[in-house]
């Protein structure tokens, strides 16, 4: 059984650039698309990070990148970590983990067609929510939509 | 015909033969059955097309996101108070664990302390509702097994509770009630005596129903090793909240990631052994109990103060990001908040235990007859707009 703070440590000495961001206090390690599923699957099997909580991206049009968050829990120690995965908005493509976590079929779905991100060798690249006919991707800053007015501002 | 056969505008190219390219081609003995978008036994606008052989499942596509109403779009051009009455209608049966999710993400971007009376009135609010939830559950899952007295027995136990929660709050299901700091208003001075009296009943309550229901012999038969999810697989398939705990995995966010003032109060985490139906019905009839023991707890120790903290009126946490998470009657309910240093926050992403829980059907399923479908979907707990948010 090992504890949180020896998952801390594991953690920093597998990535030196590990950070904590403003309020959230589990640690955050940003790695490149080609490594994600490597690390992953590492973090996983040697620190027992069982548990991917959500996933999910975000769109930062002012860097021209799609973030995507990968939050994981270990069941074993307690410990939350926060992988993050830089994209450039056009083209954004990253390998699936579908494969090591099962949940994140659906999850990857979801960030698929609303970010525009492609999973490569995703097994139901489907779309999940939206109607088949939609166009664009909604939770991009940019996206509109003949139906979609905008609120006037709030005094 | 079966080439022809579409339900409703967004499925224009969805047919029933969508899948042969997933599927292996089906054979003269193979067929396709649709279930739902409306069908009693999704207990929501979802839709299932299973593969059957015979009787027998042998592979099942969800198709979900006929009630998605774009609300993490939503979220995006509102105000930080605004969100709170939308985060009670992506889980009706569980507004007060939303509500506390969210506002708890808020307060913690803000850095805001809240009272300690708000503390326990929010756990006071959210057992009340986990029991409520179980109760609901528990009354439409009879149902669905074709047991229609325990529907009677549980929704008289839920009716006092709903109205306990009308008067705190003014609404019977999605209730608004929590603010960022505090809550809308304070507690009815006859809440306590009805509460109490609540308590001292509804212990035996339980037992009628679990006599009733989940240890009738005929629903034992039925659920008794059906539809059974191993530890690992449930975990990889994200799965919380009883449907995980059912499947002898003891992960309960009030204890694990502590929150409010759970880390003060004694209960058991109930857990079950094979992971199968029957466990995942058990483990809520104990839930209910233990959650009568947090909801004594809490009585007892009921402090005095005031019911909302001073939060400023205008709610602009500095930039940063937070991911607060509670125990819902359904699992792991949480929100992952993005703040930018506006009045709107950036991002806000929900993480909903139904949508993972349902994502594991097809696993859960396999091999399995097609009335255990029913059995099995039932136990999962579904609330759709929670899965399509």
């Amino acid at each position: 059984m090992r504890s949180a703070e020896e998952t801390r440590e594991a953690l920093g000495k597998r990535f030196p650039a590990i950070e904590v961001r403003p309020v959230d206090p589990a640690p955050n390690v940003t790695v490149h698309a080609d490594a994600l599923r490597e690390n992953l699957a590492w973090l996983r099997d040697e620190l027992a990070f069982d548990f991917l909580v959500f996933m999910t991206a975000l769109d930062r049009p002012a860097d021209d990148a799609v973030e995507l968050v990968y939050r994981l829990f270990s069941h074993e120690s307690r410990a939350s970590v926060v992988v993050r995965v830089r994209l450039p908005r056009d083209g954004a493509r990253v390998p699936t983990v579908s494969d090591i976590f099962r949940t994140a079929e659906w999850h990857e779905r979801e960030t698929a067609e609303m970010f525009g991100v492609e999973f490569a060798g995703h097994p139901d690249p489907r779309k999940l929510l939206l109607p088949d006919d939609l166009d664009g991707h909604p939770l991009r800053k940019d996206f509109s939509h003949p139906n979609l007015v905008r609120l006037p501002e709030a005094p | 015909m079966k080439e022809n056969v579409t339900f409703g505008d967004r499925d224009k190219n969805v047919t029933f033969g969508d899948r042969d390219e997933t599927s292996p081609p089906a054979t003269s003995d193979e067929f396709l059955l649709n279930i739902g978008p409306q069908h009693p036994a999704t207990h929501g606008v979802l839709r299932v097309v299973v593969t059957m052989d015979g009787e027998v499942v042998k592979d099942i596509v969800p198709h979900v996101g006929y009630v998605h109403r774009g609300l993490e779009k939503l979220f995006e051009n509102r105000t930080y108070e605004q969100i709170i009455p939308f985060t009670d209608r992506t889980d009706y049966l569980s507004a007060i664990a939303n509500n506390f999710a969210y506002v708890m993400g808020v307060e913690r971007l803000l850095g805001l302390e809240v009272p300690e009376k708000v503390q326990y009135m929010r756990v006071l609010m959210a057992e009340l509702n986990r029991i409520a939830s179980h109760l609901l559950w528990l009354a439409a899952y009879g149902l669905d097994m074709g047991a229609f007295t325990p529907f009677l027995y549980a929704f008289r136990d839920r009716e006092e509770i709903v109205s306990m929660i009308e008067e705190a709050s003014g609404g019977r299901l999605t209730t608004n009630y929590f603010r960022v700091g505090g809550f809308v208003h304070d507690l009815p001075r006859e809440f306590f005596p009805r509460l109490r009296k609540f308590i001292s009943r509804f212990g035996k309550a339980v037992n009628e129903l679990d006599t009733l229901l989940v240890e009738n012999a005929i629903f034992v038969a039925r659920t008794r090793g059906v539809g059974v999810i191993g530890r690992g697989r449930a975990v990889s398939y994200g799965m919380t909240g009883p449907c995980l705990r059912a499947s002898n995995a003891s992960f309960d966010v009030r204890r694990d990631l502590p929150y409010s003032v759970y880390p003060l109060f004694d209960f058991e985490i109930p857990v079950g052994r094979n992971g199968d139906t029957w466990d995942r019905s058990w483990v809520r009839i104990e839930e209910m109990r233990q959650s009568l023991v947090i909801l004594r707890q809490a009585m007892e120790g009921f402090p005095e103060g005031d019911h909302k903290a001073r939060a400023p009126r205008n709610i602009e946490p500095p930039a940063g990001e937070v991911y607060s998470a509670v125990e819902g009657p359904r699992g792991e309910t949480g929100f992952y908040i993005v703040s930018d240093g506006t009045r709107k926050p950036y991002r806000v992403k929900m993480r909903k235990p139904s949508f993972s829980n349902f994502s594991a059907l097809p696993e859960i399923l396999r091999g399995l007859k097609i009335a255990d479908l029913v059995a099995v979907m039932g136990s999962l707990d579904l609330v759709v707009p929670e899965i399509d948010r």
